[in-house]
């Protein structure tokens, strides 16, 4: 694999993992809201 | 940069470390306690997790410390892609166990463990061997967690290993003890949230502390060849394909993963899933990444031992502040598993152990499952504690328990969805995989001649049984059928005569092949069918009185 290839594949998982967590939190912060909204408990 | 002395934190900032981290988990568990815990609600949460918090929770659970110091080891040992074949396998566990577990929470969508299921699908025996693995399985997993941040406490601070232990058991039954499963999969949020942020930020900034780009040109000379190679018939055969092998069998075996499909809202299974799937393989393998950039380098953890290399990669290219994110990081991977070890232990006690075979379905008393549950958790996290304390070397029994799951596997698969398996069928089947089983992996036999000819066919067997269940969980029996087959088949030639010398992986692949003819053997003749509609009714809350539930339940007739 190239230096270049090589880079791109260490630093892709990072960048995947900053993706999960914004799709985590933002579902999360969603049900949170609902919620507190509904007057329900978020667990 | 730093070298591992000169960063070692103080005592003050290692307690005020393990205060905000377990402080804070302990403060968002009591914003969810409440002064009468439901039983229920102390093992599943009520069966309506939404998707941020079952997604979140998922991820959390299935990545442990050993997840990270595992891969990072496989990147090191077997170069660039060593940390593949450790991450995307084990994500793929959480992947190809959602079509089977949207079909098991179909036909009990209020159960609580999967072995309270199989009490209902066939009866005591099936029930409590999976049980007795669950059980055993979690306090190991919960050992190998507090030893890691034992491990962890001691390298980076004065605390001796054993303080380490200690301060995180204590830090994770308090805030897991109040409110069970409830307190484990809210946490879990803000721990998996910690992880992701710590790994999004610690490997970009190792990689470009430690001189790369530049160093996979200098450094090329450290790997060979098939460590330089991304396709290395060494990495796959060597940790790639034992653990292909232990995929449904970890997934299937692990109650943590069945508490969590047991809570999650049905209709959100699927994304939970394919979610965890992700964020599990991303960041486990970005971790793994370390273990290559380390390879590179030519690093040389200290004494040898590959554990040390995680953390001395930390400590050697990041300044204070990160090695104190690195810290909270492992304490979160280490607590989310621990706190849901915790949590599976406890349900298995409450509904299994108390709930079925003590009390009985119908008379279980709520209030005493509770207390059943936290007596269970404190008792299993002294146990923990005394077995990190000795250093046990726990190795055979790891590999009893995972060949106990791969037994499992075909006859817990199969009793969902084949009307004719008998609880029988499902004893003998398990109990003679185990028997080939050990044989094989412990090398007891010589594996010369015929010898290693049957266990090579009983492979060819396993490889078609383990793609066909995948298989069949996205597509259903006739390309899962398909599958076995042509796997089987094209596998042969490669195996035959040569896969009898890798007792790891052709020891979990004969459990496969004998648990899965055995059953089959015993359950195709069968006239009697079983009624699936019964699991539902003999399985559910145990804290209302829900009319539909059958109040003295009998156990699974046979045929």
């Amino acid at each position: 694999m190239t230096t270049l290839a090589l880079t791109v594949y260490v630093l892709v998982w990072p960048l995947v993992v900053l993706i999960v967590m914004g799709v985590i939190g933002r579902a999360f912060f969603a049900e949170w809201r609902e919620a507190r909204r509904s007057g329900q408990d978020l667990i | 940069m730093n070298d591992l002395d000169s960063v070692q934190f103080s005592a003050v900032i290692i307690v005020g470390l393990l205060v905000f981290f377990y402080g804070g988990t302990f403060y968002i568990s009591t914003r969810i306690g409440k002064k009468q815990e439901n039983a229920d609600g102390y093992m599943t949460a009520g069966n309506k997790i939404g998707f941020g918090i079952s997604a979140a929770s998922m991820t959390a659970t299935w990545i442990w410390a050993s997840s990270m110091y595992a891969s990072a080891a496989s990147g090191y040992t077997y170069g660039i892609s060593g940390p593949i074949h450790y991450g995307l396998w084990g994500a793929l566990m959480i992947l190809f166990i959602y079509p089977f577990g949207k079909r098991i929470r179909s036909v009990a969508p209020k159960a609580h463990t999967l072995a309270e299921v199989m009490h209902a699908r066939h009866g005591r025996s099936s029930q409590l061997m999976l049980a007795g693995s669950n059980v055993v399985g979690s306090v190991i997993s919960l050992m190998s967690n507090f030893i890691a941040g034992g491990v962890l406490i001691a390298m980076l601070s004065p605390f001796t290993f054993i303080q380490g232990v200690i301060a995180v058991a204590g830090g994770v039954l308090l805030y897991s003890l109040w409110s069970g499963f409830r307190a484990s999969v809210l946490t879990d949020f803000v721990q998996v949230m910690a992880m992701l942020g710590a790994v999004a930020i610690i490997v970009p900034v190792i990689f470009f502390a430690a001189g790369f780009p530049a160093v996979f040109e200098s450094g090329a000379a450290n790997l060979t060849p098939q460590q330089g190679n991304f396709f290395s018939s060494d990495a796959f055969l060597g940790q790639g394909a034992p653990y292909i092998a232990a995929v449904l069998a970890y997934a299937i075996g692990n109650q943590t993963i069945a508490q969590r499909l047991f809570a999650v809202r049905e209709d959100l299974i699927k994304p939970t899933f394919i979610t965890a799937t992700i964020g599990y393989g991303a960041m486990v393998i970005g971790v793994g990444m370390l273990g290559v950039l380390a390879l590179y380098l030519g690093f040389e953890p200290t004494d040898g031992d590959i554990n040390n290399l995680i953390p001395e990669m930390a400590a050697t290219y990041l300044p204070a502040i990160l090695l104190a994110v690195f810290f909270i990081m492992i304490i979160g991977a280490l607590s989310s598993t621990a706190d849901s070890d915790l949590a599976a232990l406890s349900s298995i006690m409450m509904a299994d152990v108390y709930g079925q075979n003590i009390a009985g379905k119908g008379k279980a008393n709520p209030k005493t499952m509770l207390l059943v549950g936290r007596i269970t958790m404190v008792v299993a996290t002294a146990a923990a504690v005394a077995f990190a304390s000795l250093q046990l070397n726990i190795l055979d029994l790891l590999v009893f328990v995972g060949a106990l799951w791969g037994a499992l596997v075909f006859p817990v698969l199969a009793s969902f969805y084949w009307d004719k398996v008998t609880n029988k069928a499902f004893t003998t089947a398990v109990v003679a995989a185990l028997a080939l089983f050990l044989p094989v992996r412990f090398g007891w036999i010589p594996m010369s001649g015929g010898i290693g000819l049957i266990v090579d066919i009983l492979s060819v067997i396993g490889i078609g049984v383990v793609l066909g269940l995948m298989a069949f969980g996205f597509f259903g029996i006739r390309v899962g059928k398909i599958v076995g087959v042509v796997a089987a088949l094209v596998s042969a030639p490669f195996v035959i005569g040569f896969l009898h010398d890798y007792a790891t992986l052709s020891a979990s692949l004969v459990a496969y092949a004998v648990s899965t003819v055995v059953c089959w053997a015993m359950s195709v003749g069968q006239t009697e069918r079983f009624d699936f509609a019964l699991i539902r009714q003999r399985t559910g809350d145990f804290d209302d009185d829900d009319p539909r539930r059958d109040p003295t339940p009998e156990p699974a007739k046979e045929a």
